[in-house]
């Protein structure tokens, strides 16, 4: 029983197949929806279910398994002597997945701040080209070294703007 | 057994969507499709697992308990979209790698994007 206690999830279905998605992979998401809805399954049996490819099947699993969101059970063949594995969801792990994955958004972004606060930069305004700090534009003699274009001043106020509200919203929801 | 804590986790989601504003208990039965008598035992042991919280309120003429979430659901929602988010290349972004949060295109990419409020290409401005 007290085990169960712990198993009342504060995620709801929706974030489940929102980090699906996040995984990258569309087939996350009928893969994750199978999971849910067994309680250990083979990676044969889901491939069957789903009609995804065995190979990606793995793939996304490997991937799940990265960040301790399945767990595995190993058992042998008794015929072939293969190993056959049992996978798990990990429901009660999410909260902690989606908290380490914010807390390292937001180190990163912070990171990234403090260089758009720091540093001025410079543009040749085609798309596809870089923007360069105002060091290396003077290196350039500002010219762009993609397309040989002048470099102008370009205005990061917006930029700044965007992250520091994102900045504020994950510090607010980390509680730091 | 397994039924009954079907029935907890459906009554905490349901609270939990209230969010800051709360539900009045009497609410709670209705939208589980239980009675009165089951469902303020679900909202006492919810309780008393510290998982919501309890107030008394007048409510035409009668005390009623409106429940509270005490914790919020965790939500992806404000880094869903972030290229940091699950990004293949974090064991090596760092300010010393090879990749670094100062120089990602990726990031570069899309908080221009953000800041556009739309989906103009970078240089568009």
């Amino acid at each position: 029983m007290q085990k169960r206690v712990t198993m009342l999830s504060t995620i709801d279905d929706v974030t489940l197949m929102k980090v699906a998605e996040a995984l990258g992979e569309e087939e996350a998401v009928k893969l994750i929806e199978i999971l849910k809805n067994s309680d250990e399954i083979t990676d044969d049996e889901i491939a069957n279910k789903t009609g995804i490819r065995l190979n990606n099947v793995r793939k996304i699993l490997y991937k799940l398994y990265d960040h301790s969101l399945v767990s595995l059970r190993r058992t042998r063949d008794p015929k072939t002597g293969w190993f056959i594995f049992h996978w798990k969801l990990q429901p009660d792990q999410l909260e902690g997945f989606i908290l380490s994955q914010k807390r390292r958004v937001f180190e990163k972004l912070n990171i990234r701040l403090e260089y758009e606060k720091n540093h001025d930069f410079y543009f040749c305004y085609t798309p596809g080209c870089k923007r360069v700090p105002f060091e290396e534009a003077v290196e350039l003699v500002f010219k762009c070294p993609t397309c040989g274009k002048p470099l102008m001043h370009y205005n990061n106020e917006k930029i700044v703007k965007v992250l520091t509200e994102k900045v504020e919203q994950l510090r607010k929801e980390l509680g730091e | 057994m397994p039924k009954h804590n079907d029935l907890e986790q459906k009554a905490f989601q349901i609270i939990m969507s209230s969010g800051n504003e709360g539900l009045p208990q009497s609410e709670l039965w209705r939208k589980l499709g239980a009675s009165s008598r089951e469902g303020s035992r679900i909202a006492l042991k919810l309780e008393s697992k510290g998982l919501i919280r309890r107030e008394r309120e007048l409510r035409n003429g009668r005390w009623t308990y409106r429940l509270y979430p005490k914790r919020l659901p965790a939500s992806i929602d404000s880094i869903a979209d972030c290229p940091c988010m699950m990004c293949p290349d974090t064991s090596r972004c760092g300010s010393t790698g090879t990749i670094t949060p100062q120089g990602c295109e990726k990031l570069t990419d899309w908080l221009i994007r953000l800041a556009e409020g739309g989906y103009k290409i970078l240089g568009d401005s």
